[in-house]
């Protein structure tokens, strides 16, 4: 029974508790119109003794009147009323309390039925009397009769006095009665009112109690706190079933989360091997195409052309061939390492040689060099692909002599390396587009594949910093400027 | 920890909800049965006898203290004593209430009346429904009457022949001899009143005869007073101060309580106090009063509890035992200066 009533639903119980509310005003409300309805009944009841001593009154007076009018005229029919009226009358004394009380009224209803026989036994002498015709008899009679007639109308006069005296107490009373009544009956239902909103109060909070702790469980929830021990459901209404719901959603959350969790680990391990395979290929691609260079025989090489041409006492021949092995020499062994300025310039001034051999001396090559700072640190394989860059896209495409103009100086705490042409310069797109480190769509094969892009980057890897390079040019055919800067501390010596 | 408060939570809201209306129904029960009681009579008792008294000036103080003594003697056997004529609403004579009493249905009639044919015929009327009749106060010795409640008319007299000498030994007189009248009702064939004048006039000769007094010779006078209408009493007293303006008496006697205190009034309106001197009659508040301020010399009162006690004991004993004593004799006491206070004091106890 108390299961079932607390797996009814939400709406049922909400109407229970408002029925039950309704039911107590309903039944107290009941009891105090019951209550009225029995004091306006005693109230009426009050006068009805008044009522009964008026019809008594009445009956008597027809009785006596009945009696004189057969003196009067001694018609049968004046007889068969006065019979008829003296059973009524009769009657209507017996039906008067006779017992002997404090109360007036039963008291004198004692006397009246006393002294009524005592007159109806004069009456009937009377009508005996006149019956018989004995005149002496009847007017003696009638006098005794109509004396007993007086004092009978005097007694019930008195005893309706009497009691009309008593029941105007009585009636006052029961108006004080009831006037309390209505005070009491307001008092009742404001107590009664104040009570339902108690209950009210107290049941929707037993009801809502659930909804309160879900509430406070869902706060914590979305608060991120996933660790806690589901919420015990205790009915089966709306509130039980959200509760469960919520239950079932906290631990299914809690397993997405681990689940999520799960994948995301695993597509990172499979991203890592990935990574890794990749390097792995690239370092095999590597070592793949070193094999095939083979530096070695590649030297050994250009060494015995080198001897062929001092051999044939071509010594021109044999410094080209020289410079060329160091300028390859230079390419493998360094790589990407780090080198100094110093073996930086080296790589320049041969591959300058080189060019002025291949181009036949097209190019003029400046140095101003602050020899201090030839042992600053920088990464290897920069100031070569700016050279390349300045005479492939600044020289190549003028007429004229071309000028590169290299020079190293210190400029407070920073060894700046200036690298300057007298080209066809650059537009400041070109710069902007350069400056951005995109790589040029158009690079040409010849280089040794290293282009601008990769030497920012490079450097700004090196420097930790952006502002590593500038590059000017005052506009077309003025040539451009290119200058690299180089943290002065950063030398081997230290 | 939680299911064991959320029970004790419905328990209270149980508790709440039921503790009021509970509390509420029962005081509504309360409540209409102290209405039911509102509309009947406070006392449901039935007597066994209803026993019907009857007195002339039934107002007077003497009479309603032998009537209340009466209905609490009757209280305490069972009957009920009325009043009769208190009730009703025309005033009646006495011989009109005895015709009413012996065709109501008592039990028992107890009447105060004077003596004549009439009431004689109606005492024997009751006697034939089977009525017992006491006669209080003043007897009608040749009727069917059951028994006689009273004083003895002549130890009355004594006492006020006594309190007369005590008087005029004690007090000094002006006058030649000590003039004493006696208020009489002229309207009245009543054997009672001459016994009593007798025996007054018999106590004071009789000391007069001894020759052992000190005191001035009294003279004894009847003063006749016309009691036929409630107003002439009043007009016959004054009627005695207006006419005998130059020999007033010395002590005025009244016999009942009405005399005593018209009296009373009298002197006092009349500038007499202390020249007329007054011995009355019972202790209604208005004499004690006059006793108070010693305008009234004394009264001679009659124990009116043992009155109402005897009417009673006779009735009952009557329905009991099928017969009881012819007479029944009251106390009297007389109430002066010396023991007003301590009458007082006792009536105040008796309140």
């Amino acid at each position: 029974m108390k299961t079932r009533l607390k797996n009814l639903s939400l709406r049922f119980k909400m109407t229970g508790i408002s029925l039950l509310v309704n039911l107590i005003v309903f039944a107290i409300n009941l009891a105090l119109l019951f209550g009225i309805n029995r004091m306006s009944g005693q109230i009426e009841s009050v006068y009805q003794a008044n009522l009964q001593l008026n019809e008594l009154s009445a009956s008597l007076k027809s009785v006596q009147d009945n009696m004189t009018e057969y003196l009067n005229a001694k018609t049968s029919d004046a007889l068969e009323n006065y019979y008829l009226s003296a059973q009524e009358y009769s009657d209507l004394v017996d039906m008067l309390p006779s017992d002997i009380k404090a109360s007036s009224m039963s008291r004198m209803g004692h006397s009246i039925k006393a002294m009524s026989e005592s007159y109806l036994d004069e009456v009937e002498q009377t009508i005996d009397g006149k019956r018989g015709r004995n005149v002496e008899k009847y007017r003696n009679h009638y006098e005794e009769a109509t004396k007993f007639y007086g004092y009978l109308n005097t007694e019930i006069n008195s005893v309706n006095n009497e009691q009309f005296k008593e029941n105007r107490m009585t009636y006052r009373e029961m108006l004080n009665a009831f006037r309390f009544f209505e005070t009491f009956g307001n008092i009742v239902m404001i107590v009664v009112i104040i009570i339902n909103a108690f209950l009210i109060m107290s049941l929707t909070t037993e009801l809502i109690r659930p909804l309160t702790s879900l509430t406070g469980m869902a706060n914590e929830v979305s608060a991120g706190n996933f660790n806690i021990s589901p919420l015990e459901v205790k009915d089966e209404d709306e509130i039980g079933v959200v509760t469960k719901a919520f239950n079932e959603m906290v631990v299914s959350i809690q397993d997405y989360i681990e689940k999520i969790r799960e994948n995301a680990e695993a597509e990172k391990a499979h991203k890592e091997k990935e990574l890794l395979m990749e390097s792995h290929l690239k370092d095999a691609q590597l070592k793949y195409l070193q094999a095939q260079i083979n530096p070695h025989f590649l030297f050994n090489t250009l060494n015995a052309g080198a001897q062929l041409a001092m051999l044939e006492s071509a010594d021109r021949t044999y410094e080209y061939i020289q410079v060329m092995a160091e300028f390859f020499r230079y390419n493998v062994k360094k790589g990407f390492n780090t080198v100094t300025i110093g073996e930086e310039i080296e790589l320049v001034d041969n591959y300058i040689y080189i060019l002025n051999v291949r181009f036949s001396g097209d190019i003029h090559y400046e140095k101003e060099i602050d020899s201090t700072l030839l042992d600053v640190e920088m990464p290897s394989m920069i100031l070569q692909p700016i050279v390349e860059n300045c005479v492939n896209h600044g020289i190549r495409e003028m007429m004229g002599e071309g000028r590169i103009t290299l020079k190293v100086y210190a400029l407070d705490n920073t060894a700046c390396i200036s690298i300057e042409d007298n080209g066809i310069g650059m537009d400041r797109d070109t710069i902007d587009h350069l400056m951005s480190g995109t790589p040029m769509t158009n690079e040409k094969k010849d280089s040794n594949g290293i282009g601008m892009d990769n030497v920012l980057a490079r450097l700004k890897l090196f420097e930790g910093t952006d502002d590593v390079i500038g590059i000017e040019s005052e506009g077309p055919g003025k040539g451009s400027k290119f200058t690299i800067y180089l943290d002065k501390e950063r030398s081997n010596t230290v | 920890m939680t299911q064991k408060n959320s029970k004790f939570h419905s328990i209270l809201i149980w508790i709440i909800t039921l503790v009021p209306v509970f509390i509420t129904g029962l005081l509504i029960v309360f409540f209409f049965s102290y209405t039911e009681k509102i509309g009947r009579e406070e006392d449901e008792k039935i007597y066994d006898r209803y026993y019907a008294m009857i007195a002339e000036d039934s107002d007077s103080d003497f009479w309603q203290s032998v009537y209340r003594a009466a209905k609490e003697a009757g209280e305490a056997q069972n009957a009920y004593v009325e009043m009769i004529g208190e009730t009703l609403s025309q005033s009646y004579s006495t011989l009109e209430l005895m015709e009413i009493a012996v065709n109501s249905g008592v039990d028992g009639i107890i009447i105060a009346a004077d003596e004549s044919k009439e009431m004689t015929d109606l005492i024997e009327k009751a006697y034939q429904k089977n009525i017992p009749v006491i006669t209080l106060f003043s007897d009608i010795p040749n009727s069917q009457r059951l028994s006689y409640v009273g004083v003895s008319n002549y130890n009355l007299g004594r006492e006020y022949g006594n309190l007369i000498l005590q008087m005029a030994n004690s007090k000094s007189f002006s006058g030649s001899s000590i003039k004493v009248s006696i208020l009489v009702d002229a309207n009245v064939a009543d054997l009672g009143q001459n016994v009593l004048y007798l025996a007054i006039k018999e106590t004071v000769e009789g000391e007069n005869q001894k020759k052992a007094f000190n005191h001035k010779p009294i003279e004894i006078t009847p003063f006749s007073v016309d009691s036929t209408n409630s107003f002439s009493v009043e007009e016959s007293v004054r009627n005695m101060f207006i006419s005998k303006d130059k020999n007033l008496p010395d002590i005025v006697v009244g016999l009942n309580e009405i005399d005593t205190t018209s009296i009373y009034q009298t002197v006092v309106d009349n500038n007499a106090v202390g020249s007329v001197n007054i011995l009355g009659y019972y202790n209604s508040e208005s004499v004690v009063q006059g006793i108070e301020r010693n305008v009234i010399y004394a009264t001679v009162s009659i124990d009116t509890n043992q009155m109402g006690q005897f009417c009673i004991d006779a009735l009952s004993e009557y329905y009991e035992f099928g017969y009881t004593s012819q007479y029944f004799t009251t106390d009297i006491y007389v109430i002066n200066q010396n023991n007003i206070k301590k009458y007082m004091e006792g009536n105040a106890d008796e309140n």
